[in-house]
């Protein structure tokens, strides 16, 4: 039993994010030690708190720290990385035999519409308030954002569609291609959930990834009291604020747009 | 939640910890056995208020645990801040101290 605990903790050691995970580990261990010579709590369900108190620091550190000086910063950067996939993978499908028939619309609208029911029952698809304001842009500008989303969405079905022809390509009833077909479903999701996320982390003004995440007030005084994480854009559009506990008074990421008197900073 | 006369305020959870921790119970295990509360609860509860400057963590000694022929054990400590945050939830809420009184030292 001692064995199956400690692989227990070191499984869920593996959610720690890597900075604080053997630090982490030592602490629980010992503790752990310490519980069976006690035997004062059981062991076993001291263990699986382990895995609680991971998350928490695995949910905790994505938080505070999302990545913010990626590369895909820049709008036009992100569009030509998702290009450059569509690329790669119509480049890796040129040399697989055209399928004899053409893939029929159904097919397509078919894991289209699964993507979508996964992606609705799995996935808030708000992307924020954004109130109305004196400094708020102009129509066209706030046309970008949707003109921003809607070209990730149709690249990322671009990449559904080159996997598709290369599932087609298989043959209808090869395990292979069952096997792609699933695999392409899951992709989807997971890029679609990208793109909402990757979408609620930019400036609607510029369309850069918002940085300098800020912990404001305290998770562990959360009622009534306001306790989130605040964004900022450093071309000085705004500043997003994400609730940490979602409530009924701020339930959703909220948008604060910033006058021309804070350009100078 | 636990809204006191200051203006911080407390899960229930998070004043039973800080009590537990202020009557001498400064570790994880020992809290737990204390509060009557699960280790996926307590140990999540205990880094929040760490982050807010409620609690401090340190490692003991690893001579003293050598000595002893076990592992070190990481302890948690009310800081000055923790100490005023419980001292007012125990005057709104004087159940709180009947779970366990602080010790008459401090932390």
């Amino acid at each position: 039993m001692k064995i199956l605990r400690h692989a227990m903790l070191r499984a869920a050691a593996r959610l720690v994010p890597s900075q604080e995970r053997a630090e982490w580990l030592e602490e629980w261990s010992a503790e752990l030690w310490y519980a069976q010579q006690s035997g004062v709590v059981d062991a076993d369900r001291f263990c699986l708190g382990a895995f609680q108190d991971a998350l928490w620091l695995r949910r905790h550190a994505s938080q505070r720290a999302p990545r913010t000086a990626s590369w895909l910063a820049s709008p036009s950067r992100c569009l030509l990385f998702l290009a450059g996939l569509d690329a790669a993978a119509l480049l890796a499908i040129l040399p697989v035999p055209r399928p004899s028939a053409p893939i029929p619309l159904r097919a397509i609208f078919l894991l289209m519409g699964m993507a979508c029911l996964i992606l609705l029952a799995t996935t808030r698809l708000s992307l924020g308030d954004y109130p109305a304001s004196r400094s708020a842009p102009s129509l066209a500008t706030r046309m970008r954002r949707w003109i921003f989303l809607a070209a990730k969405m149709a690249l990322i079905l671009a990449g559904m569609y080159a996997g598709l022809l290369l599932a087609a390509s298989l043959g209808e009833k090869t395990r292979t291609a069952a096997v792609l077909v699933d695999a392409l479903l899951c992709g989807s999701v997971l890029a679609f959930r990208w793109a909402l996320h990757d979408q609620r982390r930019r400036c609607p003004v510029c369309l850069r990834l918002l940085t300098n995440p800020l912990t404001v007030g305290q998770r562990a005084s959360w009622f009534l009291e306001w306790n989130c994480i605040e964004l900022v854009c450093l071309r000085g559009h705004g500043m997003l604020y994400i609730p940490e506990n979602p409530t009924s008074w701020f339930g959703a990421q909220r948008w604060q747009y910033l006058d021309s008197s804070w350009s100078g900073l | 939640m636990i809204r006191m006369a200051g203006e911080t305020k407390l899960s229930h959870t998070a004043a039973m910890i800080l009590q537990a921790l202020g009557a001498g119970h400064v570790y994880g295990l020992s809290v737990m056995e204390m509060t009557g509360l699960p280790s996926g609860t307590v140990y999540p509860a205990m880094r929040r208020l760490e982050r807010d400057g409620l609690i401090r963590s340190q490692w003991e000694s690893q001579s003293i645990a050598d000595a002893g022929k076990r592992p070190a054990r990481k302890y948690y400590r009310l800081t000055r801040a923790g100490k005023a945050t419980l001292e007012a939830s125990q005057k709104r809420y004087p159940l709180l101290a009947k779970l366990a009184p602080v010790a008459e030292t401090g932390q």
